[in-house]
């Protein structure tokens, strides 16, 4: 098992905002996460990655129990997170968003990774000394994607990745999603509203709702149910 | 006359660029005003005063132990008020109002050891000045330009060559995003801070090498670092340079017209007016506001 949480319970200052939430990503799965606006699916990723403490309950990531660690501490155990909105180091070129990527990466190897990632997303190749703020928001989302992937994660969390890009620039985000899983095996842990898009990708799917869980099953049961997936988004 | 006015502006320039780099650092990796570099500059001038007047210490090696004592007073407020206030959630007006408490108090502490009156580790003899680009600068002075030129260039190339000016860079991006990739933002913030307050300690030996100091010397000093700052682009090196260079050049030039008493009320003028039509300053950008 790559991520096994139980029984969680956390929020932001006093507000709770998830309520004993249990979910797991196997190994070398696409995991989802859907729900509507406010149903705390940022919040699981946060709490993942340490940049909030579980208030109750246990994560466990490749059988360590995680509660109470740092983000950096989480990346050197092999968690990447890359937040929602094209995030990237605005006032750096892209070769230095890479590097930073790879700060935990020993010197020696980190050209190589580098290399290594940009066949991945041959576009970055070309903008290599270009400040990541100038990016498209296609290129911010590949370069964010990219980041991420220098350490080498085991399990890979994305939130929104398809946020504010058009639907040929969702298709090639998604596309790359999937070949990344496939070449490397990294579980991948997604939180997205584009519903339609992250089923045909995703292996198993959980839907929040109000921070507590609502369904967990299969994406094809929920394309094949409607009204189910209706039900989800009230 | 405009030739010695130049000169002026530029032996001002070096001291603003100085304490001004400072503040740009220690602010775009804490997101607020650190007040207390104020106290901070006066440190530096008065450990130099102790270790060179009373311990007697040669001038030269009394500055280069008391740059990094001031240093060490921007760690000892860091990790005894402004840490232990964030990880409280507190936000950039609780950190503000703290760090000019600790001024009010840091200045109160100089007060007591060493009295209001002004103290001076200037030589008593007058020097004569030395010709220079048609007008007259002291040794001195031509130090404080070379220190502040030196110290540009070492910080310029420590933030763009080095592994920790580019994690230093990545803080001042984005902090969470900065933590998410594995760095250790509180650590980042402990040494920038220590470097800020070295470079603030290092404005204020430079300024008592050439005025007398009081307790109260690092909050004109710290005025004068902030417009600068704010006008090249908070964040921006080269744009503080740039800040640096057009205030001193405002502040010097306008004694053609206007007396001298006026400097401070310029430098204000130009702080508002860069505040309402330009608040990037010379080279920031404008920037967009995002969360997790």
């Amino acid at each position: 098992m790559m991520l096994e949480i139980r029984k969680l319970d956390t929020g932001y200052g006093k507000k709770q905002v998830l309520f004993g939430l249990s979910m797991e990503v196997r190994n070398g799965e696409i995991v989802a996460i859907i729900g509507p606006n406010g149903a705390g699916k940022s919040t699981v990723l946060k709490a993942v990655c340490g940049l909030i403490p579980a208030w109750n309950g246990r994560m466990c990531f490749d059988g360590t129990t995680t509660n109470g660690s740092t983000p950096a501490q989480n990346v050197a155990r092999g968690i990447t997170f890359a937040p929602q909105g094209n995030r990237v180091f605005a006032g750096l070129n892209v070769m230095e968003n890479l590097q930073i990527g790879g700060f935990q990466v020993p010197r020696k190897e980190l050209r190589g990774r580098i290399a290594q990632v940009l066949d991945v997303f041959p576009v970055l190749k070309d903008r290599a000394k270009q400040d990541a703020g100038n990016l498209s928001g296609g290129e911010q989302q590949m370069l964010a994607l990219a980041r991420a992937l220098i350490a080498r994660p085991k399990l890979l969390m994305l939130d929104e990745p398809s946020l504010g890009l058009s639907p040929n620039l969702v298709r090639s985000v998604f596309g790359k999603i999937v070949e990344i899983n496939r070449d490397t095996g990294v579980s991948i842990l997604i939180v997205e509203q584009k519903v339609r898009e992250v089923l045909r990708v995703c292996n198993r799917v959980y839907s929040l709702k109000l921070g507590k869980l609502a369904y967990d099953g299969t994406p094809e049961e929920l394309r094949d149910d409607k009204g189910k997936l209706k039900e989800l988004f009230l | 006359m405009f030739s010695q006015l130049l000169v002026n502006a530029l032996i001002a320039a070096s001291i603003y660029l100085v304490v001004a780099a400072g503040i740009s650092l220690a602010y775009s990796v804490t997101r607020f005003f650190h007040f207390a570099h104020a106290a901070v500059i006066a440190c530096g001038a008065y450990s130099v005063f102790v270790l060179h007047v009373w311990v007697g210490l040669p001038l030269s090696i009394s500055a280069l132990i008391a740059a990094p004592l001031g240093g060490a007073v921007g760690l000892a407020l860091e990790l005894l008020i402004y840490r232990p206030l964030r990880r409280k959630a507190a936000g950039p007006l609780v950190l503000l109002l703290a760090s000019i408490g600790a001024y009010v108090v840091l200045q109160n502490v100089m007060s007591l050891a060493f009295g209001d009156a002004s103290r001076s580790i200037r030589p008593t003899s007058v020097q004569e000045g030395l010709p220079f680009l048609g007008a007259r600068i002291t040794c001195v002075q031509l130090i404080s330009i070379a220190v502040a030129l030196a110290l540009l260039i070492i910080l310029l190339t420590a933030f763009v060559r080095t592994r920790w000016g580019k994690m230093a860079r990545a803080v001042m991006s984005d902090p969470e995003l900065a933590s998410v990739s594995g760095i250790n933002v509180d650590g980042v913030i402990l040494w920038v801070s220590f470097v800020a307050s070295m470079l603030a300690a290092t404005g204020g030996i430079l300024q008592s090498l050439d005025v007398d100091m009081t307790p109260t010397m690092g909050m004109t000093a710290l005025l004068a670092g902030v417009v600068a700052a704010v006008v090249g682009g908070i964040g921006r090196l080269p744009g503080v340079v740039l800040g640096a260079i057009f205030l001193a050049l405002a502040q010097h030039l306008s004694t053609w017209i206007i007396s001298t008493q006026w400097q401070d009320a310029i430098a204000f003028a130009i702080l508002l007016a860069f505040l309402i039509f330009r608040p990037e300053g010379f080279m920031g950008k404008k920037v967009r506001e995002t969360t997790v």
